[in-house]
């Protein structure tokens, strides 16, 4: 009898219930999907009881041999537990949405097999296992892309993404045959512990790019990000089952590999730079984008970036806080994205936006960084002094809460919203960094500790802190430029994602004529 | 300046561009989904023909304007229509392609029509000829200019404002590289130097595509259904724009930019210029229906028949009743009121149902708390006259104000590019909550609802004696009023749906009936209007109470408004409300019979699900209207499909009523009608698509996946419940019980509603006494119908 754990039992579960509805796959499989929603419940308690099982007992390997084992651990927990709750949301969602469709049986058991290869994915504690789980998000992840196959767009879609995922599985194999070559073993752990104990080897190293490469290809980094934009060809669910699950999973290999991925420098640098690269870029492009969907999933791809970001700077911990963070607030995102009408037609009634000039501006960034210093300092002397990174960080993020000041302090903003706009910012600063508290507390053990700038490291903050605060300036003062005809060019660039995936269309032959078949 | 001049001469040139004004005309608007109504698709067509429009559309859009024959053909086996409906529809058309008899017409049954296709655009001749998707280029390319150039507000950063479609998607093409990168080398630069003016490019693209003034009409027609629903979205700003006397470019600007992309692919693909002028030459023929076109509407119309033989079975004569009314409700004539108004008088004798368009005749613009905006709450095709507000006072108003803004700042710093990070890791984990709140429809909202509203300005004593003369002469509400009277508009509680407003009250602009109730209620309570009523001839009860109330659609729930104090009414109040309860349980038993997976019970979680795509039918299945005193309906089961009118042409003095009624509700009802017909038989052209797939663009409307060409009209889950249509592809029948020379007194008076029934577009009968005595054939001809065939 093999050790097992409860997290362990969730995907065999889903795979079995996903199998009943291979005999009823058309419209209305009879009690099927409430039964689907009934497993989904389970999968959710059993990742429960497996926070339980860790608390008691500590983290562990699970499984069938070093070579298909399964972790134990504070980040497969996490990532469990968010799994299987976003499943749980998304396959209650499908129950009523998908009532009526031709296909409404096998969309419920594509859905649950995704959902189940994700979870062999984040808990995966081999090198086999992980490329494993990879491949079948993918392969199932491709069928729902196409669960409309005769739409040309959604078949553009489905090549595209599959193009770029299934480089990121080749990267992962590599990377994950060249560990396994380098140290002898399969076992994640043992890679890791073996990482620590001296420099790392050639393959290592080679490893280590191929993983830093697969991480960006499936986080859809720039350059690559074309395939996420451009996949709301399926159903709503499957976008939320995407962007707040399986786009998660470059995050959860390199946070699972971070012992191993901190070893480089270079390797980091890389990551920092495309992360904080591809936040910007991503975040810029939403800003023009009409249609709410196609926002989110631009705003996917920044906070994917930033995510990378953050694990470049080696703030483990925050960039997980941030895959739950993003991944809850993106689920909902989508999944109510049909409010987007009355949410558009609310912002106009209350009348014009204040807009702020220079000199609030100037004193909303001048209150902000009041505001960080003092709540920075607080934390600090209750939690210990803080890593130069992470201040970075926190500088970043309150270059952003500036702009809720600035939108209070506009001439033309009355006191009341002022008061208003500065509580809420307040709020925001120390929900965020009450936050970060709590995640280095529950995952700052499992994660290696942000490592002691050195000159590159420096050089990367500054950059970071730097462009972001540059744009963060210019976001403040956004509607004294944004409708000036010389930023009109810049606009449509921007709005066509810098013609990225059109030139990937180009090369690809994604503007071919599709067979409508 | 050094303007080139124009190759065209200027007479021609005004053929031209007379041209794109008809293609123009030939689009039907969209309203935006904040506030949309059902538009009949067919309205720049309705002095054709069906057949004769199934060739112009045919031929523009590609889509068959019928039902597939398979349809009728089950019909006949299962009785639903039979031999004397084929052969007195195939008898009315007057078409000299039609069947010679009925056996050949039958004949024609068993093989379907061939599907038709639109004649090419350049765009496509130019994809076939070089193997790169030129139309969907073009779409992708044109859609996300358009979405962000129509945009109200979903993006932050939009284009800038102030400018003509045209001028400014010429900003626009000259910096967008994607036509390039895909191939079409120095588009940017043909688009820098295409004309200044969308007249001077339109004029220049028929130059350069050689078009002929015989072609320009369907070719440019054609360009436009090209453009999906961006142009009907254009077409509506037209509506808007001329509703309020003035007038607007954007349909012609559309025009000109698709043009000028036909005439850069055509100089890119130059092989294909022999094809596209045999596709100009077949634009300069004259559109002609095929005889299968022709067949098509004979069997349309012979399904048709086979409804209205069915249901004039129903309507076999007049109901009794005498004595005052314990209470009487006035319904909107959506036909949800009409499951509603029978379960009610089912509940008590003494109950008396009415129905009026649910705007209740005032011309009202509505000021929500919170917002200086005005929202018009009558039908599209009028002007508001009033303004109800329901701004409390000043320090209510500014804290909903601030709240607003905060709330919207809150938004933006969500939404913007720096703090949209610090905003998920801030907020981030406070949507795990929400995610459960809204999984398990704990946070559903109630239809919206303010204080009372109240006229701005306040209307004289003999403004609103007038008012309120004019709406109860309008119901047939004018004598044996009851002690309580009950306006009850109506409005759909749904969560998370883009389409909400369309299943809202169509007479008040898409809104709820809540506004136009509560007001005309507290108008007609009004000491000073009770005062006045006696001179106009009106003698209401001292005791008679008017309520407003609201009836939700999906859950059959009707909430009272007691406006005004009435103690001495508070035992009819409680009363009515245990029948409207009553009531309300008993149409959604049956209502739950027509929804998928639903029971009574479930009918109310609907409201709250935010997956729910089909909370309701809305007005699906919709056949018949008529315009007659109640009693000629009362206790027919009328199965939700027919809009109900109050009539009673014997109190309306020179037919002033009657005139109303076929020149406003009678064209409300067309629309809907003909909408719900249109998304049915031509979902690719006038359906909305597939709702699991939306994209909710710009705050106005929804494109599938990605994005690209705006979908309008009714979505899919809309008019099908999965596994058969939800809704029969039916012109409305419209029967009023008037005599026949005051029916086409008023039709000769108006054309374009005359045009609606010459060109069967609607059908119409003259009711007697609650039966069928006549049916209506084009040139104001009455057929008088028998006892044994009502309807033939």
């Amino acid at each position: 009898m093999p050790d097992l754990s409860f997290l362990s039992l969730s995907p065999p579960l889903l795979l079995l219930m996903a199998s009943l509805f291979l005999r009823r796959p058309g419209c209305r499989p009879g009690h099927l999907p409430a039964l689907a929603e009934a497993v989904m419940l389970a999968s959710l308690g059993l990742a429960l009881a497996a926070l339980a099982q860790l608390m008691l007992g500590g983290p562990r390997l699970v499984g069938l041999g070093q070579a298909l084992s399964l972790r134990l651990d504070a980040i497969s927990v996490t990532m469990g537990l968010l799994v299987s709750f976003v499943g749980w949301i998304v396959v209650r969602f499908s129950r009523r949405y998908m009532d009526g469709e031709a296909r409404e049986g096998a969309f419920h058991g594509l859905t649950l097999a995704a959902i189940a290869s994700v979870l062999v994915l984040v808990q995966a504690g081999s090198l086999p296992v992980l490329v494993l789980g990879f491949a079948a998000t993918g392969l199932v992840l491709r069928q729902l892309l196409l669960f409309y196959p005769d739409r040309p767009e959604a078949q553009r879609a489905a090549a595209k993404f599959t193009r770029v995922w299934v480089a990121g599985d080749l990267a992962v194999a590599m990377a994950a045959a060249l560990l396994w070559a380098g140290f002898g073993t399969a076992d994640i752990g043992m890679v890791l512990a073996a990482a620590q104990a001296d420099a790392l080897p050639l393959a290592a190293h080679a490893a280590v790019v191929l993983l830093v490469l697969a991480a960006v290809l499936k986080t859809a980094a720039f350059p690559l990000h074309g395939w996420l934009t451009e996949v709301m060809e399926a159903p709503t669910p499957v976008s939320a089952l995407l962007h707040a699950g399986i786009i998660n999973s470059g995050g959860v290999l390199l946070i699972t590999l971070a012992g191993l991925v901190q070893q480089s420098a270079g390797a980091m640098a890389a990551l920092a730079l495309i992360g904080g690269l591809t936040a910007l870029f991503g975040a810029l492009v939403m800003l023009t984008q009409s249609a709410v969907k196609t926002a989110f999933a631009w705003s996917t791809v920044a906070q994917m970036g930033f995510m990378l970001l953050q694990c470049g700077l080696g703030l483990w911990a925050l960039a997980l806080l941030h895959i739950v963070a993003h991944s809850l607030y993106k689920a909902h995102a989508f999944l109510s994205a049909g409010g987007a009408v009355q949410v558009v037609n609310a912002i106009r009634k209350p009348g014009p936006v204040a807009v702020p000039g220079f000199g609030a501006v100037a004193r909303s960034f001048g209150l902000a960084l009041v505001l960080y210093a003092a709540v920075a300092t607080g934390f600090s002397l209750v939690m210990g002094p803080k890593s130069a990174q992470a201040i970075a960080l926190g500088a970043m993020l309150i270059f952003g809460v500036s702009y809720l000041i600035a939108q209070g302090l506009a001439d033309a903003a009355p006191g009341a919203l002022t008061r208003r706009t500065v509580q809420a910012s307040l709020g925001a600063a120390l929900a965020y960094f009450g936050f970060q508290v709590v995640a280095q507390a529950v995952w700052g053990q499992a994660l290696p500790a942000a490592p002691v700038p050195g000159p590159l490291e420096w050089a990367l903050i500054v950059l970071a802190v730097l462009s972001f605060g540059l744009v963060a300036v210019a976001q403040a003062l956004f509607p004294l430029w944004a409708h000036h005809p010389s930023t009109a060019g810049l606009r449509v660039h921007l709005a066509n994602g810098l013609y990225l995936n059109a030139v990937f269309d180009r090369l690809s032959g994604g503007f071919r004529l599709t067979s409508k078949s | 300046m050094f303007l080139k001049p124009l190759q065209i001469p200027a007479a021609k040139a005004s053929h031209f561009l007379r041209a794109a004004e008809a293609a123009a005309r030939a689009i039907p608007p969209a309203f935006p989904l904040e506030a949309t109504i059902a538009v009949n698709p067919f309205l720049g067509q309705t002095t054709e023909d069906l057949a004769q429009t199934a060739a112009r559309l045919g031929r523009v859009a590609g889509t068959a304007l019928t039902p597939p024959r398979s349809r009728i053909a089950a019909q006949i086996a299962a009785g639903e229509v039979n031999d004397d409906d084929l052969a007195a529809a195939l008898i009315a058309c007057t078409s000299p392609l039609k069947p010679q008899d009925l056996a050949l017409l039958k004949a024609r049954i068993a093989t379907e029509a061939p599907a038709p296709v639109a004649l090419p655009t350049v765009a496509e001749l130019a994809a076939g000829a070089s193997d790169t998707d030129w139309p969907a280029i073009m779409a992708r390319s044109f859609g996300l200019w358009a979405a962000g150039h129509f945009d109200r507000g979903q993006a932050l950063w939009t284009p800038r404002p102030g400018q003509g479609a045209y001028a400014a998607w010429r900003e626009w093409a000259t910096h967008d590289l994607t036509p390039e990168i895909a191939g079409l080398t120095g588009f940017c630069a043909h688009v820098a130097t295409a004309p200044d003016t969308a007249e001077r490019a339109v004029l220049r693209a028929v130059d350069r595509l050689g078009l002929t003034v015989e072609a320009a009409e369907t070719a440019f027609h054609r360009l436009l259904i090209d453009l999906g629903g961006w142009s009907q979205h254009a077409r509506w700003m037209l509506w808007q724009a001329e509703l309020a006397g003035e007038s607007d470019s954007a349909l012609t600007d559309l025009l000109a930019i698709r043009l000028v992309w036909d005439e850069a692919l055509l100089a890119h693909v130059p092989q294909v210029a022999g094809d596209w002028q045999a596709v100009v030459a077949a634009h300069a023929a004259p559109v002609s229906a095929s005889a299968d076109q022709v067949v098509d509407a004979i069997l349309q119309e012979a399904a048709e028949r086979g409804y209205q033989r069915r249901l004039a079975r129903v309507l076999a004569g007049p109901a009794q009743r005498s004595g005052r009314a314990a209470m009487q409700a006035a319904f909107c004539i959506d036909v949800r009121s009409e499951v509603m108004r029978r379960a009610l008088e089912a509940q008590d004798g003494g109950i008396e149902t009415l129905g009026f368009a649910g705007f209740f005749g005032l011309p009202l613009a509505h000021r929500a708390q919170g917002t200086d905006e005005v929202q018009a709450h009558l039908p599209a095709l009028l002007q508001p006259a009033l303004v109800a507000s329901s701004h409390g006072d000043a320090s209510a108003e500014e804290t909903l104000r601030i709240g607003a803004r905060a709330a919207r700042a809150w938004g933006r710093f969500r939404q913007a590019a720096v703090s949209s990070f610090a905003f998920v890791e801030a907020a981030g984990p406070a949507y795990g909550a929400k995610l459960v709140r809204d999984a398990l429809a704990l946070g559903a909202r109630p239809l919206p609802q303010g204080p009372l509203p109240q006229i701005e300005g306040g209307l004289t004593a003999a403004q609103k004696v007038q008012t309120a003369a004019a709406v109860l002469r309008a119901m047939s509400l004018t004598t044996n009023h009851a002690r309580l009277v009950l306006l009850i508009g109506h409005g759909a509680q749904m969560t998370n749906n883009p389409h909400e407003s369309a299943y809202h009250c169509g007479a008040c602009c898409g809104q709820t009936g809540e506004v136009s109730a509560r007001v005309l209620a507290a108008l007609l309570n009004d000491a000073e209007t009770r005062a006045g009523l006696a001179a106009h001839g009106l003698h209401l009860p001292q005791d008679t109470l008017f309520v407003a109330g609201l009836h939700n659609t999906v859950t059959d729930a009707v909430t009272l408004y007691p406006d005004t104090p009435a103690p001495a009414h508070a035992e009819d109040l409680a009363r009515a409300g245990a029948w409207l309860r009553a009531a309300g349980q008993q149409a959604r038993a049956e209502r739950a019979l027509r929804l998928p997976g639903a029971a009574g019970e479930t009918l109310a979680r609907r409201a709250q699900d935010w997956a729910e795509p089909r909370p309701e039918w809305g007005l699906a299945g919709c056949g018949a209207f008529i315009a007659a005193p109640r009693k000629a309906t009362a206790g027919r089961d009328l199965q939700g499909r027919a809009f109900l009118h109050s009539y009673d042409w014997q109190a309306d003095q020179g037919f002033a009523t009657l005139e109303l009624i076929l020149t406003a509700p009678v064209v409300v009802a067309s629309w809907i009608s003909l909408q719900y017909y249109g998304s049915s038989v031509a979902p690719a052209v006038f359906g909305g698509g597939n709702k699991l797939i939306h994209n909710v663009v710009g705050g106005i409307g929804v494109v599938e996946g990605n994005g690209g060409l705006l979908r309008t009209g009714l979505p899919w889950q809309t008019v099908h419940d999965g596994t058969k249509p939800a809704h029969e592809a039916l012109r409305l029948s419209v029967m009023i019980e008037a005599p026949t020379e005051a029916i086409a007194a008023v039709l000769r008076k108006h054309d374009a509603v005359r045009a609606l029934f010459d060109n069967g577009w609607l059908h119409l009968f003259a009711l007697e006494e609650g039966q069928i005595k006549a049916r209506y054939r084009p040139g104001l001809i009455w057929q008088p119908t028998s006892p044994a065939h009502p309807a033939a």
